[in-house]
This record gives C-alpha cells, sequence and structure tokens, in this order.
C-alpha cells in the first residue's frame, strides 16, 4: 500500500528540489543567493514564483530550467537528476523538456516568425517527423499564422510574445518557464499573454511564472513566495483571475478583436 | 549534413546583413587569393610560351655560341681588345658536318639589323643569314616561292626570303615574289615568302625578318668573317647529350684546346635551357608563393578579427540558441562555418578577379597567361584552411559563453 502510494507521487511530480542552494562569488564576496530550496511541482500545475529582485528567483529560474547547475541539493525533472548532467545532457534537456519564454522576448532579429519558432527543432537529437505541420501548429495555437514570414522587427510587442510562446510549446516540453512574461507590455496585451498560459494549462501543460506582480501571479493556481534565498510562503490561489473575464471588461482595441477570435 | 546546411544558410545570411562588412573583411582574401592566382597565371603562360617557342625553333637543337663567360680571359679580352675575341667560323661548321655521327643538320647563324627598301619605302628589319638548313632546322616552312638553296650559298647569291610582317611593311598588297629590294644598298631578289610564326615568348613580332644566304651576308653586306652561332640537330631526342659532348669534342680538338684547359664557346643543347627556364620559373613560385602566404595571413587575422566582432555582436543570440538547446558543439560550427564561408567566398571572387586579370592581361598586352586548376585548388584549400584556422579562436569564445550571462548581455 504504501509502496502504491510512493510510485503514484512521483509518476505525478514533474519537479522535485531537494535542498538546493547557489552560492555565486563576486571577487572575494560569497553570495548566497538560494540557500535550501524544497520544492515540488506537479505536472499540470500552473505555479508563479514571487519575489522581490534579490530575492533569488532569478536563480532558482536558471536552475529549474536547467541554464545553472546548483552548488548544492539535488534536483529531478521526470525523475532525472539534472544536478549530474554535463553541458550536453543539460542542452538536451532545455531542448526537450524545457520551454522558455523571456519578459525580453528574446527571440533571433534576423529571422522570420516560422524560422524562430523553428529554432529548438533544429537543435533536436530526435528525429522529428511532421517538421513544418509541428511548426504551423504551433504558431497557430498562438494565432500568428497570418505572420509566419514577418521578421521581430515588424510585429507587436505582444505578437512577439506570442512568438516566443510559440517557440517554447514546438518541442512539446514537459515545463514551460516564463520569467516575467508581461512585464515587456502592456496591461492588455499582458492579459491576452495570459489568457494564453491559462488556456494552455487547461490542455494540460505544465507552466511555472516568475513575477513580482501579485495581479499576474493570482492567474496561476499556487504562489509560491521567495525572500533572501529561501522560500518563506506557498499558497494556493483562492480567487483565481480569469484572464478571458479581465479582458471583457476591458475596453476592446483594434487589435484585441484578432485574439479574441480564437480565444 | 543537414545541421551544417542550415549553417551555411545561417552563415550567408549574416553575411549578406553585412555586406559591407563582409566585403571589406573578404577583400583581404580576395586580393590574396586573386593576386596570387593571376601572378601563376602569367608565370605558367610565360612558362608555356618559352617552352613551346623554344620547341618551336625545331627540336633536339643544340647551340653553340662563341666564348665562354666561365673563361676570365673572354670576359675582359672581349671589352678590351675586341678583335682578340673567340670566333666560330666556316671550317668550325665543316669540322662538325664532317666528323659528328649524332648529328642531323648544322647550319651557322648570323643576326643583323639592316635598314631596307622596296621603291620609295624603307623600314628597318632583322637579316639573319644562314644555309640551306635553316628551314630544317627551325621547323618552318615558306609560304609562297621557295627558299634558297645550296648553290645559292655556295654562290653567295643576292636571294632573300622574307616574313610576313616584312612583306606587308614593303609591299602591302603588291606581291612581293620576284621584286628586288635593297637591303644596306645592296639588291636583293625576294623568292620566297616564310609561314607566319606570331609573336616570341618576349613578345618580338618573328615574322619581321629576313633571311639571306650566310656567305652573302657575310662577303657582301657586312664584311664579317664569323658567325653569331652555329645551330646543330641530334638525330633524335635520345642522343641530344651524346650529340652534345660529341660536338664539344670535335670542336675542342679542331680549336686546339688543351686538355683540362676552357672552351672558347659555349655548347647548350634545348634541354639544358629548359631547365634553367624550369629552374628559374620554380624561384617565381617560391617568390609567388610568400607573397601569398604573408597577404593570406593579413587577410586571415582581418576574419578573426571580424569575428571577434561578431561574436560579441550576437552574444545575445548565441545566449538564446543556448537556452533553446544549442550545445556548445552547435555554436562552434555555426560560428567556424561562418568564417569559412566568409574565407572560401573571398577565395572564389578571388580566383574570378584573378581569371578576370588574367583574361585582360592576354587580350589587350602581350603576355600570355594560363589559369591552371592546381592554383584555383590549392586557393580553395587555403582560403578553407585559413576560415578553419583563423576562425576557431572567436568560434570557441562564443561556443564557450555562459547562457545566463549571454543572455542577459545588452
Amino acid at each position: 500500500m504504501e509502496t502504491e502510494n510512493i510510485e503514484k507521487t512521483s509518476n505525478d511530480i514533474l519537479i522535485k528540489t531537494i535542498g538546493i542552494t547557489k552560492v555565486y562569488r563576486v571577487g572575494d564576496i560569497r553570495v548566497n543567493a538560494l540557500r535550501g530550496i524544497d520544492l515540488e511541482i506537479k505536472k499540470g500545475a500552473f505555479v508563479a514564483i514571487m519575489g522581490p529582485s534579490g530575492s533569488g528567483k532569478s536563480t532558482l529560474m536558471n536552475i529549474l530550467g536547467c541554464l545553472d547547475v546548483p552548488t548544492s541539493g539535488q534536483y529531478f525533472l521526470n525523475n532525472i537528476d539534472i544536478s549530474k548532467l554535463n553541458d550536453n545532457q543539460l542542452a538536451n534537456i532545455r531542448n526537450e523538456e524545457i520551454g522558455f519564454v523571456f519578459q525580453t522576448f528574446n527571440l533571433l532579429p534576423r529571422a522570420t516568425v516560422y524560422d524562430n519558432v523553428e529554432l529548438p527543432l533544429i537543435y533536436s537529437t530526435k528525429k522529428i517527423r511532421d517538421k513544418k505541420k509541428k511548426i504551423l501548429d504551433a504558431i497557430g495555437s498562438v494565432g500568428l499564422t497570418e505572420l509566419i514570414k514577418h521578421k521581430p522587427n515588424e510585429i507587436s510587442g505582444g505578437e512577439k510574445q506570442r512568438v516566443a510562446i510559440a517557440r517554447a510549446l514546438v518541442n512539446e516540453p514537459s515545463v514551460i518557464l516564463a520569467d516575467e512574461p508581461t512585464g515587456n507590455l502592456d496591461s492588455r496585451t499582458g492579459e491576452e499573454i495570459m489568457a494564453i498560459f491559462q488556456r494552455l494549462n487547461r490542455e494540460g501543460k505544465t507552466i511555472i511564472l516568475v513575477t513580482h506582480e501579485l495581479d499576474i501571479a493570482k492567474h496561476t493556481h499556487k504562489i509560491i513566495y521567495l525572500k533572501d534565498g529561501i522560500i518563506y510562503k506557498h499558497e494556493e490561489v483562492k480567487d483565481q483571475i480569469s484572464a478571458e473575464e479581465e479582458l471583457k471588461k476591458m475596453p476592446r482595441l483594434e487589435d484585441s478583436m484578432i485574439i479574441n477570435s480564437y480565444i | 549534413m543537414r545541421r551544417l546546411l542550415e549553417n551555411i544558410k545561417i552563415a550567408f545570411q549574416a553575411l549578406f546583413l553585412n555586406k559591407m562588412r563582409s566585403f571589406l573583411t573578404m577583400l583581404g582574401i580576395i586580393i590574396g587569393v586573386g593576386a596570387v592566382v593571376a601572378m601563376i597565371s602569367v608565370g605558367v603562360g610565360a612558362k608555356q610560351s618559352v617552352v613551346s617557342s623554344i620547341q618551336d625553333i625545331g627540336s633536339n637543337l643544340i647551340i653553340i655560341t662563341p666564348g665562354n663567360p666561365e673563361r676570365e680571359e673572354d670576359v675582359g679580352l672581349q671589352l678590351i681588345l675586341g678583335g682578340q675575341q673567340p670566333k666560330l667560323k666556316s671550317n668550325d661548321v665543316q669540322a662538325i658536318k664532317r666528323e659528328a655521327t649524332l648529328i642531323s643538320g648544322v647550319a651557322p647563324i648570323v643576326y643583323n639589323s639592316s635598314a631596307i627598301t622596296y621603291l620609295n619605302k624603307s623600314a628597318r628589319t632583322t637579316i639573319c643569314a644562314s644555309s640551306e638548313d635553316y628551314l630544317k632546322l627551325y621547323n618552318m616552312d615558306v609560304e609562297k616561292g621557295n627558299f634558297f638553296k645550296k648553290s645559292d650559298v655556295t654562290n653567295a647569291s643576292n636571294v632573300a626570303v622574307i616574313g610576313k610582317t616584312t612583306a606587308k611593311k614593303l609591299f602591302g598588297k603588291i606581291e612581293p615574289i620576284g621584286k628586288i629590294i635593297r637591303i644596306d644598298g645592296k639588291n636583293f631578289k625576294v623568292i620566297g615568302i616564310l609561314e607566319a610564326r606570331g609573336a616570341d615568348m618576349f613578345g618580338i613580332d618573328q615574322d619581321d625578318i629576313i633571311i639571306i644566304p650566310v656567305t652573302t651576308a657575310l662577303n657582301k653586306l657586312y664584311g664579317l668573317d664569323s658567325y653569331n652561332m652555329i645551330i646543330a640537330q641530334s638525330i633524335s631526342d635520345k642522343d641530344i647529350n651524346a650529340a652534345t659532348e660529341e660536338i664539344r669534342s670535335i670542336l675542342r680538338k679542331h680549336r686546339n684546346i688543351k686538355f683540362g684547359e676552357k672552351e672558347d664557346f659555349m655548347i647548350q643543347s634545348q634541354t639544358q635551357i629548359l631547365d634553367v627556364i624550369s629552374a628559374v620559373t620554380g624561384i617565381f613560385t617560391v617568390v609567388i608563393a610568400s607573397i601569398a602566404g604573408i597577404s593570406l595571413l593579413v587577410g586571415g587575422i582581418g576574419i578573426m578579427n571580424i569575428m571577434l566582432v561578431s561574436v560579441t555582436e550576437r552574444t545575445r543570440e548565441i545566449g538564446i540558441r543556448k537556452a533553446i538547446g544549442a550545445k556548445n558543439r552547435d555554436i562552434l560550427v555555426q560560428f567556424l562555418v561562418e568564417s569559412t564561408v566568409l574565407s572560401v567566398t573571398g577565395g572564389i571572387l578571388g580566383i574570378l578577379f584573378a581569371i578576370f586579370v588574367s583574361t585582360i592581361l592576354n587580350t589587350f598586352t602581350p603576355l600570355k597567361t594560363s589559369i591552371t586548376a592546381q592554383p584555383v585548388i590549392i586557393a580553395i584549400v587555403f582560403s578553407t584552411i585559413i576560415g578553419l584556422f583563423f576562425g576557431i579562436y572567436p568560434a570557441m569564445r562564443a561556443a564557450k559563453l555562459n547562457p545566463i550571462d549571454a543572455l542577459r548581455y545588452e
């Protein structure tokens, strides 16, 4: 009975960290960015990590995103111990298991929307069938089919972030890590982006959102509060904000016509 | 393989985005490769035309000239005591004719430059005086009329065989055969016109020439008693060295040169002349190769410089690619491909530039050029190596970038 329970838990859990610490050296000074993070995130969860600047949330994000390794502690993603992997293996994990969405979009400026979304497939070690269909599906799911031949400087900020989301989706990763995805957007566009995340979560995607805005964090199911490198509070969101409801309340802008038509 | 094609595509996109910068960077390679391939084409062309004009002269020729620069007294005496210099005379030719067994023909040659006139037209041209064997030795033929015969040489007849250019200069559209021309005031009857031969390796028109019997030239025109040189032909190319030695011993004996004493004449076979030419072109090639090395080095440093700039400019792009799953190797290959594309494109443009220059030289100057496969292949191989060699450091810097720092780079 007990073993069955453990197995059930471990199958459900996507991310598990045990006592993660991260120490940076800045000259002679040691900076304890993370001081023991224990975290469990289930498959299909929608979690916000909140905290003031310097709380260690970016460091945690980098470690969860396999861009960095912890100084000590263990990090399991899909039951794989990430802390033991080398650079190439980490690159594979980033490619196959993680989809990044950044505050500054981080699209390749010279590449078209299509080429930007294709990028994760280029670096995939797996043989990918129906590559073109995958790319078009990902672009379609964020409603940018009409813009596939445009370059980032020809589209709006909201559209750029939707390209970034399409890029994060194209390899069907286990988890989407969004770092302040609405930080560079006006409130309506930000709400539109949150609507996409909420829809993706309803469709079963695991999403981790890093933000310092409570209004944005309240779109998720659970908020983890970080301060001085430790988790000092985590709580379920009781009065979850629905982005679609919010959008209905907002004055309609011309370009919001498009987004409402596919949500 | 597909990844490599993808990388080449990315590299070309990056190069096209900075057209001016890419072009300026490639310029070093373009000029280096272009200059070298063009110069080699001139060198190869020159060598080919030297070799072919030497073989044109006739095959298996042995050339005997008076005096020997290796004999100290010749060098000094010729200058001070003009008259005392060693000479090649009729009896030398007779001795070779009589005694040599490996020789199929021998002829004396006297060169001079004379004023020639026909009616009111006059010109200056090269007079070549020889014997009736001249045509055979030099592999030539007359286009019209006849060459002079042995009897003309014996009798010192006033007959002339003229080249096409000379014919045109003096006669224009008039038929020259049978006409009387004046060479240094003496009347000569034109009995034949030589086949056209074109320019020689130095661009000198070989058709601006008049050939007359050697006896006529010595006795009636110039009052000389010696030849500029004697030409002999060995019976086959295998025998040319033996024939050379045979002539040497005949002349030594005939000219009373004691054992151990140096000869007062020079004897060279065509093979020896060709050897000297290939030695000279060998030095030429080494000089070109060093210039090539230096210019490609400079071009390569230019590529390295611009690749370092490119890596810095695209730090964020590198960060994005790494975050999305690019391995260090992927980034390394991307930048290596880019630097190689840069240098190979430069190399190819350089080759096109060289072909252009070589065509111009061929068309508008007497220089004959020839682009061969070898320098083209070497140029491409070398520019690839340059791209890889000077690209590896910038590419490694790109590959080693930490994705977190690279993503934050402004």
